[in-house]
This record gives structure tokens, C-alpha cells and sequence, in this order.
């Protein structure tokens, strides 16, 4: 279909991004180029990973779900408190039921979508707003009591042969989704879906269907990358998810997946997350002001864009 | 006369394609030059030639005997040239008057010289499209009325020379007259009118000169009605063709396949009976927007509200989707191959699977969808599918291959019921032929085949028995010797009886 080079490229600009990055950040400090700033690095693009890899899945739609932040702090709220309970069956739930929770948001999400075929813009923007509005009410605007459980601090802190443990979820994560997107109908139907909806209806796609899994997959993300963080920091805090919504869009379309939809690999996505994180972790070192970070977070995201405009005819 | 524009030893190559070679080629002021020639024979890289969409790799383009360029659109537009294209350009979400407008001389700062409008609604009446309000969104309007509109937004623009590429494709017989009738006053003013169409019948009607194109070349030019229909045919394709149209069944018509009783939609068409037997392709003719299309989406379940009884072999069936009309054995070959049928930029592959997609067990590609290879396989071959490979994306191949995909997806799925909208507007003869072979084949083993067609030449020529719309009902039934295009037209614009 299309050369070596072209079929690869979306990876290919993200990851010399991140040679370039290394490489510079190794002029100033050797440190950058050790297995242990290596390692940490991927540990922590672990938790954006995921988070990320279910921004793509919405976008591949030519969707977008703006309720990552609190999903994620949702998530992580619910499953910090319950772990915390100091009943055994609620701490035994306490990752499932975060997981679930996820998966219900990305459910609400599904309906305005596809049932009420409401922009996703507006309905998720519409449905963080009350994710937030719940967690407030909740924890009366303080942040919230409790603490991660064993098993979450052991996978998002702890490491396997030397591996962190975190990289290796988000490497098996991962593999299911590329499996999804290669193997399965509703990985074809999600391309499909992205790049006509009305002719995938026309051709007898299940559009609705595809679009709720699609959505509750972006939640159930979400609410993974939030006990992975909650298990990081041993806590939900509030606002906990706010930094990872621009991120997480910017991994994904760095990787080269249109934000249009119906065009990307999740290869690309991998190397977007990495890069990103790398850039995040350059700025902090270099003490670069964090309003120049949102700048240049901005910026990358537009240059993006910008390459995969529209054509006029 | 000495020709408005000319084009000497012109060529256009894409890489190492060429689309075009040496061509010698010009229009005279105050005639209608009709270019004939299958899809890929270069008529629409003529057309963007001259009207400055692109630049010739060899050659000179002359206007009025002075070589000239055309780096852009807008140059050609400037100097008379004005060229409505095959893919309608028209905004979507704008008005039909913005729309009209957009571009117009006198309109690039954003004022609207006084009597635009009113001259704009003018040209619309004239040519049929009373119906069509000014302040109607594009969304709204059918591909005819699109059309139209198309073609008002073009005569707005006062050409010198005027390109109609297919614009006529998705019109009725009596909205072409009506175009004519304008393009002939346009002729006797002295524009120069070029007239790209695939129907035999309107080029005979309206063209003064004929030149026919083959594989990038001007193969030859000649005064209109002095060669037959199948000495232009061999000139296009290059050999001898059989009959366009195969001869019917001679056979019995079979058992019911498709039984549609007092099926309505309110404010779409109104207690429609319709039955599909065996062995005989039944035609749907009528205007543009008397309920026949409407009526063959609900039969695919596509419109909601949908009252009535649809048995498919006997057993009735509730559709209320596309995906409980496949499983039913209904396939559907929409109206606009290119946002409808298929998805251009994934693969010829994919695009096949599509509608088989659900029938993969356990929702996995890699097992079977109980579609045997081997029956695509026959399907391509059948209709000489010219293709790269199954990786290639659908867009980068000419329309008419397009539309073979658009068949092949479904009628791999072996269905019991082929409903095709208007399925060879825009397609060159050699794959109308063989598009229409195929239906009579499909239609003696057994599939019914209903064709909703703007073509009258199908209707008469291809179908056994012809049901006309008008005003959301069937005005007639018509088959055997009654089955005239007089017929036809008149029911078509409910008039009682023609004889």
C-alpha cells in the first residue's frame, strides 16, 4: 500500500523528538543517558500511556473525551477511600470498583454521543464539570481521605527484574488495544466509524455500539492511568487528573493519529507519550517556568495540526 | 470561425502516468461541443486544463489565437472560463442563494450588488427548480436540486466558455430540457458550451459537434447525428461492444422475492405495494424527490417511522436498521458512492469487508465471516475490476471501479434483494454494460433487483416492469409494450395517460 518509510512514519517524528531530547538533555547532564533516569522516564510515561492510548481510541472516531481529569480523580478517589475503609470486602473491591466507575462515565459519555448525538465536546466538557461537582460534594472541598492499597503501590511503584512495574502494565495494555485495532471488528468498525460514520451505518455497522464501547474504553483508560497515580502518590488529591487531559491529546496527536479521525497507529501513540514525558521531564530540569511549558505544550499540539490540515480539493 | 480557446499538442502527465497526450483540441464561440469517452480517458483533465485547475506538462493553451496560462481557477474565471465539475462543489451548511454567490463577480468584498438575487432565483425557476428556496440550506436538497443549483451558480458567472462536467447526471428528462433550453439561448448568444455526459440521449439532443477521447487521446472529431450510437460506442472503447443493454429474460419470471404491502411514511410517500419476483429487474422512475428514493431507504431500514409489512421469501420482517435489513438479505447500493457506499481512504479490502463485518464470529477478522474468498474473487473478475491490489485505498480508483466495490461488498454476501439508487450515474459505457449484465445475470438466479433510476434509456431498455413516482405514490405501473420513455415521462409528471 504504501512504502516502509511512510507506513512508519507516524512513530518515527515523536521518537527522533525523543533522541534529540536526550541527546540534549546529555550535554548538560551525563545523568540523562543512565538506565536509571531511562527507566524512571518510562515508569512515569507509563501513567500518561494509558491515559492516552484511551484518547486515541475517541479520536480515532473523530471524537474527543474532555472528562479525562476527573475520571482519572474520580477513580482514584473512590479506590483510595474504599482500600482505606478498614472493611475487607470494600478493600477488596477497591480496584474493581474504580475501574467501574470508569467504565460508568465512559458509558454517560457513550449515551450523549451516540444515543442523544451530542457533540463530544460538549457533553464530556459537561460531564467532567459534574464529576467535579460530585467530588466536591463528597469530600466537602478538602482533599479526600484514604490511601492506595498494596497492589496499586506495587504496580505503579515497584519494579519486575529490574523493569517498573508500571511500563510493564502499560506493554500489556497496550498489546490488547493493537490487538483490538488489528484483529477484531470493532477495531476495523472504529477506523471505519472515523473515516465515514454514515457509510459504515449504510454497510450495516453496529455505529452505536461501536461508539459506547469506544467511549467506556476511554473511561475505563482514564480510570486505570488514575489508580496507577493514586498508587504512585499513595493518595487521591484533587484536580489530581488536571495535567494529563492536554498531555494525553498531545501524545496522541504528536503520534500522528488525526484528530479527525479514522487515521493513526498506536505505535505513534507510544512514541508521542514518550516524547512528551521526556519533554516534561527537560523543561523540570532546565527550571523552565511552567507558563512557558503550557506555551510550548500549546505550541507542539498546533504544529501537529497544522501538518494534518484539510485539503481544499 | 476562429476558436475561443484552443489547445495545441497539449500533455499532462502525473509522474509517469500520462493523463493526457498531445492533444489538439478547440471550441468555437456560439456552439455546443459535446466530449465523450469512458472514465480515464482524460475528459476531466481537459476540463481542469482549461479551466487554469492545473498546468499542461507540454503544449499551449490559446484563448482568442494568443497563448495563454491559467495558473488558477479564478485567472480562467476571469477571462470567461467557467466549469461546473462533476464533484459538486457547493458549502454545505451555506444557503442555496450564498452558495449561488460565493465568488460571483462584483461579490469579493463581501457586497452583494442589488438584483443578484432576484436574478439568481430567476435561473433557477428557468430551469425547474422553482421548488428550490433561496434561503434553503445545501444539507436539505437533493443531488438533483444540488445540481441545479450547480448549474445557476455557473450561468451567474456570464461565461464566455461554459464546462458542464456531468451536470446533468443526477437530473430528470424533463429538468434536462429545461437546462437545454437555457444552454440554447447561451449558444445563440455566442458562448462556447463544452458538455461532458455519459448519456447517448442528451448529447443527441443538445450537441452540435462531437470529439471522443480514448486512453488520453483525441481520437476524433465530428459534426453531431453523423455517426450512430454504436460507431461512437467502438470509438471509445476502442472495439466493438455488444448491445449496451442484454436482452431480457426470456425465461419465467419467478416466485416472489421481495412483498412490500402498504408500506408509508408520513411525508415521504404514501401506501406503496411493490413486488420483486425471480428473474425480473423492477425499474423505479419518477422527478427528483416524489418519495421513490425515500421509499427504497426505508426498505433499508434507514428511515425511522416507517408503516407497513416487508416480507422477504415469504417471511415477514421488521427492518429498522441497515443491519436488520442485511441480515435479512436486503443489500443496498446508495445514491453517492463516494460518502455513502464506500470509505475512500481505506483500503479496497477493508471496503469489502465492511458489510460483512458483523458476521465475523466472536467479532474476530482473522477467523471466517462464512463468505467464501472465492466469491469476491469471482465478483472481480466478472466485472473486470481494474485495481492495484486489495491494499489499495478505494480513491485511487476512477469512478467506475469505485461503484464495482460498491456492488462486489454486497453481493458477496449472496443477498436475496438488491436495491440500487441510480447505481451508473457518472460511469462510463463499458462498465454501465457490464454493471447491467450483471444485474440481468443476478436477476435470473434468483435475486430480485430493484433499480431506482433518472435514466430513462435503463428504465425502458434494462427493466421488466417500471413503477412511477409521483407526488409520494405509484402514478403507474409500467411493463411490456407500454413501457415507452413517453410513458414514462408523462406518468412521471402525473399525467394520467400519454396514450
Amino acid at each position: 500500500m504504501m512504502g516502509f518509510a511512510k507506513r512508519h512514519a507516524d512513530p518515527l517524528i515523536p521518537l527522533i523528538g525523543c533522541v534529540l531530547l536526550i541527546g540534549f538533555g546529555a550535554l548538560f547532564f551525563p545523568k540523562f543517558l543512565t538506565a536509571t533516569y531511562l527507566l524512571q522516564q518510562v515508569q512515569i510515561a507509563a501513567f500518561l500511556g494509558v491515559i492516552a492510548t484511551g484518547a486515541m481510541v475517541v479520536i480515532l472516531l473523530g471524537q474527543i473525551d474532555l472528562s479525562i481529569p476527573w475520571t482519572l480523580g474520580g477513580a482514584a478517589i473512590i479506590s483510595t477511600a474504599m482500600a482505606a475503609s478498614g472493611h475487607t470486602a470494600l478493600e477488596v473491591l477497591a480496584i474493581p470498583a474504580g475501574l467501574g466507575f470508569g467504565l460508568l462515565v465512559g458509558v454517560i459519555n457513550g449515551v450523549g454521543v451516540a444515543v442523544f448525538r451530542i457533540p463530544a465536546m460538549v457533553w464530556t466538557l459537561s460531564v467532567n464539570a459534574m464529576l467535579l461537582g460530585l467530588a466536591v460534594i463528597n469530600t466537602g472541598g478538602f482533599n479526600p481521605k484514604g490511601e492506595a492499597s498494596g497492589l496499586m503501590i506495587a504496580v505503579a511503584t515497584k519494579t519486575t527484574l529490574g523493569i517498573p512495574n508500571a511500563a510493564l502494565l502499560w506493554l500489556a495494555y497496550g498489546a490488547g488495544v493493537l490487538w483490538l485495532f488489528r484483529r477484531t471488528t470493532f477495531g476495523r468498525a472504529l477506523f471505519a466509524i472515523g473515516n465515514s460514520e454514515k457509510a459504515s451505518f449504510l454497510s450495516g455497522v453496529n455505529t452505536t455500539r461501536v461508539i459506547f464501547a469506544a467511549f467506556a474504553l476511554a473511561g475505563f483508560s482514564s480510570a486505570l492511568g488514575g489508580l496507577l497515580l493514586a498508587g504512585y502518590a499513595n493518595q487521591a488529591y484533587q484536580s489530581m487528573g488536571d495535567p494529563y487531559l492536554l498531555p494525553a491529546i498531545a501524545a496522541v496527536v504528536i503520534g500522528g493519529t488525526s484528530i479527525l479521525g479514522g487515521r493513526g497507529s498506536y505505535a505513534g501513540t507510544v512514541a508521542g507519550t514518550l516524547f512528551v514525558t521526556l519533554l516534561t521531564s527537560v523543561l523540570s530540569v532546565f527550571q523552565i517556568d511552567p507558563a512557558w511549558r503550557q506555551i510550548l505544550f500549546g505550541a507542539i499540539i498546533v504544529a501537529m495540526l497544522l501538518t494534518q490540515r484539510r485539503r481544499i480539493m | 470561425m476562429s476558436a475561443f480557446v484552443a489547445m495545441k499538442g497539449v500533455s499532462k502527465l502525473y509522474g509517469a502516468t500520462k493523463a493526457l497526450t498531445g492533444v489538439d483540441f478547440a471550441c468555437e464561440p456560439g456552439q455546443i461541443h459535446a466530449v465523450l469517452g469512458e472514465n480515464g480517458a482524460g475528459k476531466s483533465t481537459l476540463m481542469k486544463l482549461m479551466s487554469g485547475v492545473i498546468q499542461p506538462t507540454e503544449g499551449v493553451i490559446e484563448l482568442n489565437g494568443t497563448p495563454v496560462t491559467l495558473p488558477s481557477p479564478r485567472a480562467a474565471q476571469a477571462a470567461g472560463i467557467v466549469c461546473m465539475f462533476q464533484e459538486l462543489s457547493l458549502a454545505a451548511d451555506l444557503s442555496v442563494g450564498e452558495n449561488i454567490l460565493l465568488g460571483a463577480p462584483g461579490t469579493g468584498w463581501g457586497f452583494l450588488p442589488r438584483g443578484r438575487l432576484a436574478r439568481a432565483r430567476k435561473l433557477l425557476d428557468r430551469i425547474g427548480g422553482e421548488a428550490i428556496a433561496l434561503g434553503a440550506r445545501i444539507e436539505a436538497l437533493t443531488l438533483g436540486e444540488r445540481q441545479q443549483v450547480e448549474i445557476v451558480k455557473a450561468l451567474m458567472r456570464a461565461p464566455k466558455l461554459l464546462i458542464l462536467d456531468e451536470a446533468t447526471s443526477a437530473l430528470t428528462s424533463t429538468i434536462v430540457d429545461k437546462v437545454f433550453d437555457v444552454l440554447r439561448e447561451l449558444k445563440a448568444q455566442g458562448v462556447a458550451i463544452l458538455f461532458i455526459s455519459h448519456r447517448f440521449h442528451e448529447v443527441e439532443a443538445i450537441a452540435d459537434r462531437v470529439s471522443v477521447f480514448r486512453s488520453g487521446q483525441h481520437i476524433d472529431s465530428f459534426a453531431a447525428g453523423s455517426r450512430s450510437q454504436a460507431q461512437i460506442i467502438d470509438l471509445m472503447i476502442g472495439q466493438p461492444m455488444d448491445e449496451l443493454f442484454p436482452p431480457r429474460n426470456a425465461g419465467d419470471i419467478g416466485d416472489e422475492v421481495l412483498k412490500v404491502e402498504g408500506l408509508r411514511l408520513p411525508g415521504g410517500f404514501e401506501d406503496i405495494n411493490l413486488t420483486a419476483r425471480h428473474g425480473e429487474i423492477v425499474g423505479i422512475g419518477g422527478l427528483d424527490g416524489q418519495g421513490q428514493g425515500k421509499f427504497l431507504q426505508a426498505l433499508f431500514g434507514i428511515m425511522k417511522g416507517v408503516q407497513g409489512r416487508i416480507e422477504v421469501n415469504g417471511v415477514p420482517r421488521s427492518i429498522t436498521s441497515p443491519r436488520d435489513a442485511a441480515s435479512a438479505g436486503i443489500a443496498f447500493v446508495p445514491e453517492d458512492r463516494k460518502t455513502e457506499g464506500l470509505i475512500p481512504n481505506m483500503s479496497i479490502g477493508e471496503n469489502l469487508q465492511l458489510s460483512a463485518l458483523s458476521r465475523f464470529r466472536g467479532g474476530l477478522i482473522g477467523r471466517g465471516n462464512g463468505i467464501d474468498p472465492a466469491a469476491y474473487d469471482a465478483l472481480i473478475a466478472e466485472l473486470e475490476l481494474k485495481f492495484a491490489g486489495l491494499d489499495a485505498p478505494v480513491s485511487s480508483l476512477s469512478g467506475g471501479n469505485q461503484q464495482k466495490v460498491a456492488l462486489i461488498k454486497w453481493l458477496a454476501l449472496a443477498p436475496d434483494c438488491l436495491l440500487l439508487l441510480d447505481p451508473t450515474r457518472g460511469i462510463d459505457v463499458k462498465t454501465k454494460a457490464q454493471i447491467y449484465r450483471l444485474m440481468r445475470r443476478l436477476s435470473a438466479q434468483g435475486m430480485a433487483v430493484v433499480l431506482l433510476s433518472t435514466d430513462y434509456d435503463e428504465l425502458v431498455n434494462l427493466c421488466d416492469r417500471v413503477l412511477v413516482f409521483y407526488n409520494g405514490q405509484i402514478a403507474r405501473s409500467l411493463s411490456g409494450d407500454a413501457l415507452t420513455p413517453e410513458a414514462v415521462v408523462a406518468a412521471s409528471m402525473g399525467v394520467a395517460d400519454a396514450a
